[in-house]
């Protein structure tokens, strides 16, 4: 099936997107950008005590969405792959990488916020909630810099938030009197934000509904795109360095560091992965860090027997000899002349594994042994997403569905690379 | 000819002892320098610590690392793996109690898994590019992709809670040593149908694959069509030439993927709440059951070893070419 | 031909489900429970589910009842018919039944239960009790003085004789009696991998049927026992169900009839099932943030115990109390199956409560109030709260494998951040956590805790901490110590319950932990069973009492 669509109309597409939906939100930004940019030249030892991860992250997303265009455009020549017809995986891809990448801008609360948990909780997809708006108490300073916080504040979101209540309805008479689960709670005028002499209500939409907290599951998802990600590349990269490394040594040095490497790989071979894995998190503790570093130690064998069978075969070539010959040291050995050799099996190897990691990840959250509940990502949301399984199943879906979308992506992507190198295969 | 191969044969075995020797080495101090203390769960609020202390004495915790080290290798060249904390009894018989289930129905699920696969992949190759070779490999594609741990509860959700066909865990009904033999069997079946199909999911998929991709590579081999142009009926055709032809490549696979499938049914039993060697030792690793998790480990990595072995073997057996660089 | 086969091995299941099993037999109840049980011997039933099943299997000297009204223990005959305290309550004497027998055959005499004393507190036995007979004469090793603390006055009576300082009760010496001629062929440290623990020798209620590891533990009635009546339930099993979802689906289906510890999200489910009773019971357990009171890092170099840098402050304590949103929690998670605490004594015990003495509240000005009072401000705009240099950060561990937990350090994470303070969440498997805090190595954590019965809470509160190690957080205030030493005097019932209310009012103050909420056990089952007598002290207690109404 060849569709018409190329792959960056979808990227613009998407572009378009973010940047209707979420209009007021990006001009905001670009105001806030342009006074950060001025206060650093005023006051820089302000804006340094401001700067912490969550404004980092949003400046680079932002100015990531002004510069995308011109990416795309300035780029269109060296990235042939993107005028390749768009097709499921890469779409996945694209959509994983929006994730990644825009989340800041594209969610507009913290992926931990919530509030009146009883009147949010397990909300079904498509839900909206009326919210109330409480009256702000002046604690900035005027000037640039009490703008700059003001901004600040209404653009990255913090996970708390004093200034709104969720409620059913209300009832506006001498005082405030709002429902919340049938329940009535009195409030008077004076502490309420007002707009034309009524209250200010505004609604509020859970897109993918929300979670045992009240959390939206959308900008969960999104974060928990970051994380997961992360954890698979990191991991991934682990094992890569390991299995090349260890396996040239392996190939290239032969003897009794051959037979060690040998056996420590069959070691680790003749233990089922997930026992092992299961194993250190539980004796050591599990959290991110543990679970990337186990992640990566458990999978390297298999690259770590292709580099060394490859290895063995270029070592007895002509053009080796020769590059020894001439002097070429070890590490330009393995990078100029046995790297080049082995790239293709090693590319399909890794992105295969890096499928198979994210699975990993989500099992063991499935198993009580995953990152926790610091961060969100998908094993976590499938994890507490089970336990609601027969009351909310969009808990367990939407990630469970982003989790095979993936797996599909980095399978069929890692098939393609190995049809595209070795077109014999089917 | 012969001696050469005992020779080698006996060189992977030994091969084999070494690593089995290294790994329960690892697992050994592993356990041991984690953190967590399995005297712990028997020590009530009022204990004083003192009898702590003599509680932990009794399991020689102890002792330097190093003696426990050499007393239990003493004790495992005597074929004795100490006695397991929780269940107070040998280790050897704890994971007699649970291994026979796990062993069986990995290999039933592995006969199943292939039988499935292979028909499938045939059904399929003798109709390329229709509609339900279409289907076919998307659903296999759909399937490689769904988490077991997904798969499962979603099979519970829809075949046991909703339709209320299959029981949602165990193995047995309460009162199965009442029933004759076949009765026996079909509640066995029964009962384990939805773990089979979690647990099968995956691997037919990637079993599928693998014959699907050889198969047609044998189809299109030249010497099959001077077999049909002969005359030669289609059915000697397959059985004689394509299959063999076709499960070399498959049986090396297959070794690995027993030893996966061994590993991979601890997700299954959680799931299903069924009493194999995957929960009993996530349980020993979780309650520092220290001899038992050794045991576990032991039997893991012998199961893994024989597996690819045996797989070794057949595929010599099949190829005679194969053998020395097999077994070496 | 090929083809048929396969279709027959793809149909079979369904084939054998079309024929349903019914799990219903007019005289059996089947209870799930969620791991096997390891052991049937009492000595080590270290699990609340062995504990109750050895329980059913052996006698005790006598029973308790749960008195609602009052409550409190009640007394009920078992093995002894009754039982005489001497003037000054330092001697106990129990006239035996001559009609128990052992289902070996021998007969069930004094000589039994005092051996099982013998057995229970040998420090070479390592029974689940070592340790906890601090009423009787004791050897150096904490074994019992038998000589001094027992006289057989006939095969079937014998006499307890208490040391004179202490203040003994009933129930600290009650517990499931074991047969001597059994264990008495083994070495004591063999004991603990004797077979009989596997298949047991056993005078109870019920006996062992069948075992079958991991799937279930059959009890038969004991026709022979004096408990024995004629309308109640003939078979109890005890069916191993892993997964919590399976045993809602099963208890559903009818496969199985009673199930504890169900969520309350799923009472709303539950209860469109006209065949379930949901009951839930008031507990003695509660969940607490630990906030440890002295300074880690000093008492593990130095063993000396300072203040420690954060929750060393009683306001501060008290502050975080109110700022965490506990009654939302119990709302919203918990849907109000439990109780929001206010000190270490159960609502239960309700003669020892104080109705005046109320839970802090849910209130985040007064938090940021005292929490300014005790020197915390904020300073530089950042949303942290500050004292000098040091900001108010802290890393908050949870036990793994607990939704309830996890679910409630996620809201305290969000309330406190919101008011100024920071918490990293760390979820470390219990056996880690257990041993981090046992050695008082972390600054805060989440975990349960329970009041045994009778209440004492010496144990848990007195702050010379190398007596009471379960002191997790290092509480230690004079006053306390004052009132605590008295409750271990000889006092009437109602001086000791006034001291206990005097008692948590200190606590209330100095609110050493913050005490989360009282949680109910929710237990749902099968309206077929009646006669049963759901209390604080578990589930299947006195379970031959149960009939079913078919």
């Amino acid at each position: 099936m060849k569709s018409r669509i190329k792959i960056w109309h979808f990227i613009l597409l998407l572009w378009l997107l973010i940047v209707i939906f979420r209009f007021d939100r990006i001009i905001d930004a670009a105001g806030f950008l342009f006074l950060s940019a001025q206060l650093i030249f005023t006051a820089p030892g302000f804006v340094f005590d401001q700067l912490d991860f969550s404004m980092v992250d949003f400046i680079v997303s932002v100015k990531l969405i002004f510069l995308l265009p011109f990416i795309l455009y300035i780029f269109r020549k060296k990235a042939a792959i993107i005028f390749r017809s768009s097709n499921l995986s890469s779409s996945v891809v694209i959509l994983l990488l929006f994730g990644f990448i825009f989340s800041p801008v594209i969610s507009n609360t913290h992926p931990d916020f919530y509030k009146n948990i009883g009147m949010t909780r397990l909300l079904p997809p498509l839900s909206t909630v009326l919210i109330l708006h409480l009256k702000e108490v002046a604690t900035h300073t005027e000037g640039a810099t009490g703008n700059f916080l003001k901004l600040k504040e209404s653009l990255i979101k913090k996970p708390f938030d004093e200034k709104i209540i969720f409620i059913d309805s209300l009832i506006v008479a001498d005082e405030v009197v709002y429902y919340q689960k049938g329940l009535p709670v009195k409030m008077s005028l004076t502490g309420i934000e007002m707009k034309n002499s009524l209250p200010l209500i505004t609604k509020r939409m859970f897109i993918l509904g929300t979670d045992e907290f009240g959390r939206d599951i959308f900008t969960r998802l999104m974060y928990g795109t970051r994380t997961s990600l992360s954890i698979g590349f990191l991991a991934v990269l682990i094992s890569l360095l390991a299995g090349l490394i260890l396996g040239y040594l392996a190939g290239y040095a032969g003897g009794v560091i051959d037979l060690i490497l040998s056996r420590l790989t069959d070691m680790f071979l003749a233990f089922p992965v997930i026992f092992f894995v299961v194993l250190i998190l539980a004796l050591f503790g599990n959290n991110f860090i543990s679970i990337v570093l186990v992640l990566g130690f458990s999978t390297w064998m298999s690259l770590f027997k292709i580099v060394k069978a490859e290895v063995l075969s270029v070592k007895t070539k002509d053009f080796f000899q020769t590059a020894k010959l001439i002097g070429l040291s070890k590490t330009r050995l393995l990078l100029r002349e046995v790297l080049p050799v082995i790239m293709v099996p090693v590319i399909v190897n890794i992105v295969f594994q890096y499928g198979n990691v994210i699975l990993a990840e989500s099992a063991l959250s499935y198993l009580g042994l995953g990152i926790g509940n610091e961060l969100p990502s998908w094993g976590s949301m499938i994890e507490s997403g089970q336990e609601y399984i027969y009351k909310a199943w969009w808990m367990i879906f939407f990630p469970g569905l982003i989790l095979t979308g993936t797996l599909l992506a980095a399978n069929s992507i890692g098939r393609n690379i190995s049809k595209y190198f070795n077109p014999r295969l089917d | 000819m012969n001696k050469k191969i005992v020779r080698i044969f006996l060189r992977r075995v030994l091969s084999s002892a070494v690593v089995l020797f290294l790994l329960i080495t690892f697992i050994f101090f592993l356990v041991r320098i984690s953190p967590g203390d399995p005297s712990q769960r028997f020590i009530s609020p009022a204990f004083s610590p003192q009898l702590a202390e003599s509680v932990r004495q009794s399991f020689r915790l102890d002792e330097p690392l190093f003696n426990q080290y050499t007393v239990f290798i003493r004790n495992f060249a005597a074929g004795d793996l100490g006695i397991s904390y929780n269940y107070r009894r040998p280790v050897l018989f704890v994971i007699g109690d649970f291994l026979p289930f796990t062993v069986t129905f990995a290999l039933v699920s592995f006969a199943l898994q292939l039988l499935i696969s292979i028909s499938l992949a045939y059904y399929t190759v003798k109709r390329k590019n229709s509609l339900t070779d279409k289907i076919v490999s998307g659903t296999m594609l759909a399937a490689y992709a769904t988490p077991v741990f997904v798969a499962g509860v979603i099979l519970i959700y829809i075949f046991s809670v909703q339709l209320n066909l299959f029981p949602s865990s165990g193995i047995a009904p309460i009162d199965v040593h009442t029933y004759g033999f076949f009765r026996k069997i079909l509640a066995y079946a029964h009962h384990l149908f939805l773990p089979f199909i979690a647990l099968s999911m995956v691997e037919v998929a990637i079993l599928y694959k693998y014959l699907r991709d050889n198969l047609n590579d044998v189809f299109n081999k030249t010497f099959i069509l001077n077999l049909r142009a002969n005359g030669i009926k289609e059915k000697t055709i397959l059985l004689r030439h394509v299959i063999p032809n076709a499960a070399n490549p498959l049986i090396s696979v297959t070794g690995i993927e027993l030893g996966i499938l061994f590993g991979g049914t601890l997700i299954v039993e959680v799931i299903f709440g069924l009493p194999g060697m995957g929960r009993l030792t996530i349980e020993a690793i979780l309650t520092r059951d220290y001899p038992l998790v050794i045991g576990c480990t032991l039997i893991a990595g012998v199961l893994m070893i024989f597996s690819n072995l045996t797989a070794d073997i057949v595929r010599a057996k099949i190829d005679k070419r194969v053998l020395i660089g097999a077994l070496n | 031909m090929y083809r048929i086969f396969l279709l027959l091995v793809l149909i079979l299941p369904f084939i054998t489900s079309c024929r349903k099993e019914s799990p219903y037999s007019p005289d059996r109840v089947i209870i799930g429970i969620p791991s096997d049980i390891q052991t049937l011997n009492p000595l080590y039933a270290y699990t609340v589910d062995e504990g109750a099943i050895s329980e059913l299997l052996f006698l005790s000297l006598v029973t308790f009842k749960w008195d609602e009204e009052k409550g409190n223990l009640k007394t009920v005959p078992m093995l002894a018919t009754d039982w005489i305290w001497n003037s000054d309550s330092t001697s106990l004497s129990f006239n035996l039944r001559e009609d128990v027998y052992w289902s070996d055959g021998i007969q069930c005499t004094a000589e039994d239960v005092l051996y099982s004393f013998d057995l229970y507190s040998d420090p070479v036995v390592q029974s689940k009790l070592l340790g906890s007979f601090k009423s009787l004469y004791l050897n150096d090793d904490s074994s019992i003085d038998l000589d001094k603390s027992f006289k057989i006055l006939n095969p079937f009576s014998i006499q307890i004789n208490f040391r004179s300082d202490a203040a003994p009760v009933l129930p600290e010496i009650i517990f499931p009696l074991i047969p001597k001629h059994v264990f008495s062929k083994y070495e004591r440290k063999d004991i603990a991998t004797a077979k009989e623990n596997l298949e047991p020798v056993t005078n109870g209620a019920f006996k062992l049927s069948d075992w079958s590891k991991n799937q279930s533990v059959t009890l038969r009635i004991n026709e022979n026992s004096f408990l024995y009546n004629n309308s109640s339930i003939k078979e109890i099993i005890f069916k191993v169900v892993p997964d919590y979802n399976s045993r809602l689906t099963q208890l559903k289906k009818g496969e199985i009839d009673l199930t504890e510890l169900v969520k309350p999200d799923d009472i709303s489910e539950l209860k469109r099932y006209a065949h379930l009773s949901i009951k839930p019971v008031k507990g003695r357990e509660y969940d607490y943030v630990g906030w440890n009171n002295i300074d880690p890092d000093i008492y593990q170099r130095e063993g000396r115990f300072i203040s420690h840098k954060l929750f060393g402050d009683a306001r501060v304590r008290r502050a975080l109390t109110h700022a965490i949103n506990r009654k939302e929690i119990l709302e919203e998670y918990l849907l109000n199956y439990g109780e929001l605490a206010a000190g270490p004594v159960s609502p239960i015990f309700k003669e020892a409560i104080d109705p005046n003495l109320k839970p802090h509240q849910y209130n985040p000005s007064k938090a940021k109030q005292l929490l300014a009072e005790s020197g915390w401000t904020e300073t530089d705009k950042d949303g942290i709260l500050q004292k000098g240099k040091l900001q108010f950060r802290f890393t908050l561990h949870i036990p793994s494998g607990n939704p309830r937990r996890s679910y409630a350090a996620t809201v305290i994470k969000n309330n406190l951040r919101a008011v100024g303070i920071d918490v990293n969440v760390i979820t470390l498997e219990p056996g880690v956590l257990i041993e981090e805090f046992y050695s008082r190595k972390i600054d805060a954590w989440m975990m349960g805790w329970f009041v045994p019965i009778p209440v004492d809470l010496k144990m848990s509160w007195y702050s010379d901490l190398e007596v009471t190690p379960v002191n997790f957080v290092g509480y230690g205030s004079a006053e306390a110590d004052q009132l605590l030493d008295k409750m271990e005097k000889r006092i009437s019932v109602d001086e000791y319950n006034q001291l206990l209310k005097e008692f948590q009012a200190v606590i209330n103050r100095d609110e050493p932990m913050t005490f989360m909420y009282w949680l109910d056990n929710i237990t749902v089952y099968n309206n077929r069973i009646s006669n049963m007598d759901i209390s604080p002290l578990g589930v299947v207690h006195h379970c031959w009492e149960w009939t079913i109404n078919n």
